[in-house]
C-alpha cells in the first residue's frame, strides 16, 4: 500500500487498471452484441486505459530500477545492499547512501553512465547483467560471486565522482594527494574509490586490477 | 469472419489484457527485478497484442459490413455480429 500511495503515478496506473478490468470483464459477463457503444467500451478497456497504465507503469518501473530495493534484489547483490544500508558502516557506498541527494538512488547515482545516452546507456548495462545473471551467476553463492563480481569500467566511476566532487575546488585542491594526483584523477587513471585514496567503494569488493572476469 | 470467431477473439484480446495489467500492477507492490522486467516486456506484448487483436476485429467486422452493403444496397441492414 505505501508503494502505491508513494507517486501519482502509481494511483494513474491503478485507476487505469481498475478501469480497464471492468470494462472487459464486464464484457466477458455480459457478452454484448458488437454494436458501435460495445467497439467503443472495448476500445477503452483494450486500448485507451491499458495504454494510459501501461505508459505510467513503464515510467514508474523506470523509476523503480534506480532504487537500492531494486539492485539489491538479485542475492549477488545482497551483500552490496546491506553495506549500503548498514548506517554505521564507513564504506564509500554507505556514507554516499545517507547523503540526502543519493539516498535510496545511491547504486544508480554512483553507477550509472552520465551524457546525454547515460539512461540508455544503463539501462542497456543493466539488461547484460540480467543476462549474466541468468546465464552465470544465478545459483553462484555469495561468498562466491563476492570474489568474482567487478567493475566493468572502472576507469569511467571518477566521471561519475566528478559530477560531485568537481576537482575544482580550491578546498579540494589544498589536499596535497589532490593536486599530486590531478591530472591522472581526471583522466581516471587513478580511481578516486581505490586502496590508497578514498577506499574501496564496498569493504569486500575486488579492486580492477586483480584476476578475474569484469562484469 | 463469423460471430463465433470474432467473439473468440476478442475474449483472447480480453484475457491477454487483464494478464498484461495484472504483470503491470504486480510491479508497484514488488518492484525487485523479476516483476519489473516482466511487467517491461510480456506485460507490454501481451497488451498490444490485444490491441492488435481487437483491431483486426473491428477491421474485419467493418469490412463485412461493408461488403454485405454492397451485395445488397437496398436489402436491409446487415445483423450485427457476435
Amino acid at each position: 500500500m505505501t508503494a502505491l500511495l508513494a507517486s501519482p503515478l502509481s494511483v494513474v496506473e491503478v485507476a487505469c487498471a481498475v478501469l480497464s478490468a471492468i470494462v472487459l470483464v464486464a464484457y466477458l459477463v455480459l457478452r454484448p452484441p458488437l454494436v458501435r457503444a460495445t467497439k467503443v467500451w472495448l476500445l477503452l478497456g483494450l486500448g485507451v486505459f491499458p495504454i494510459g497504465a501501461a505508459f505510467s507503469g513503464n515510467v514508474q518501473g523506470f523509476e523503480a530500477t534506480k532504487e537500492r530495493e531494486f539492485c539489491g534484489s538479485c542475492h549477488v547483490m545482497a551483500l552490496h545492499r546491506a553495506d549500503s544500508d548498514d548506517r554505521a558502516s564507513g564504506s564509500l557506498a554507505s556514507r554516499h547512501g545517507r547523503n540526502a541527494m543519493f539516498g535510496n538512488e545511491n547504486c544508480y547515482t554512483c553507477h550509472a553512465n552520465y551524457g546525454m545516452f547515460g539512461t540508455i546507456l544503463t539501462k542497456a548495462g543493466g539488461l547484460r547483467h540480467v543476462w549474466l545473471y541468468l546465464t552465470e551467476y544465478r545459483n553462484t553463492p555469495v561468498e562466491e560471486s563476492k570474489k568474482t563480481i567487478k567493475l566493468r569500467e572502472p576507469a569511467e566511476m571518477n566521471d561519475n565522482c566528478m559530477l560531485c566532487h568537481s576537482t575544482e575546488a580550491t578546498l579540494w585542491l589544498k589536499v596535497p594527494d589532490h593536486r599530486a594526483s590531478l591530472v591522472d584523477t581526471r583522466a581516471g587513471r587513478i580511481g578516486c574509490a581505490s586502496e590508497g585514496c578514498h577506499g574501496l567503494a564496498h569493504p569486500f569488493f575486488q579492486p580492477p586490477s586483480s584476476a578475474g572476469d569484469k562484469r | 469472419m463469423s460471430p463465433l470467431r470474432i467473439r473468440r477473439w476478442l475474449v483472447i484480446a480480453c484475457a491477454c489484457t487483464l494478464a498484461a495489467l495484472a504483470l503491470m500492477t504486480w510491479q508497484l507492490f514488488d518492484p525487485s527485478v523479476w516483476p519489473v522486467m516482466v511487467a517491461m516486456s510480456l506485460g507490454q506484448v501481451l497488451g498490444t497484442a490485444s490491441l492488435a487483436a481487437f483491431g483486426y476485429v473491428v477491421f474485419a467486422d467493418f469490412r463485412a459490413q461493408r461488403l454485405s452493403k454492397m451485395q445488397n444496397p437496398n436489402g436491409k441492414e446487415p445483423k450485427q455480429n457476435a
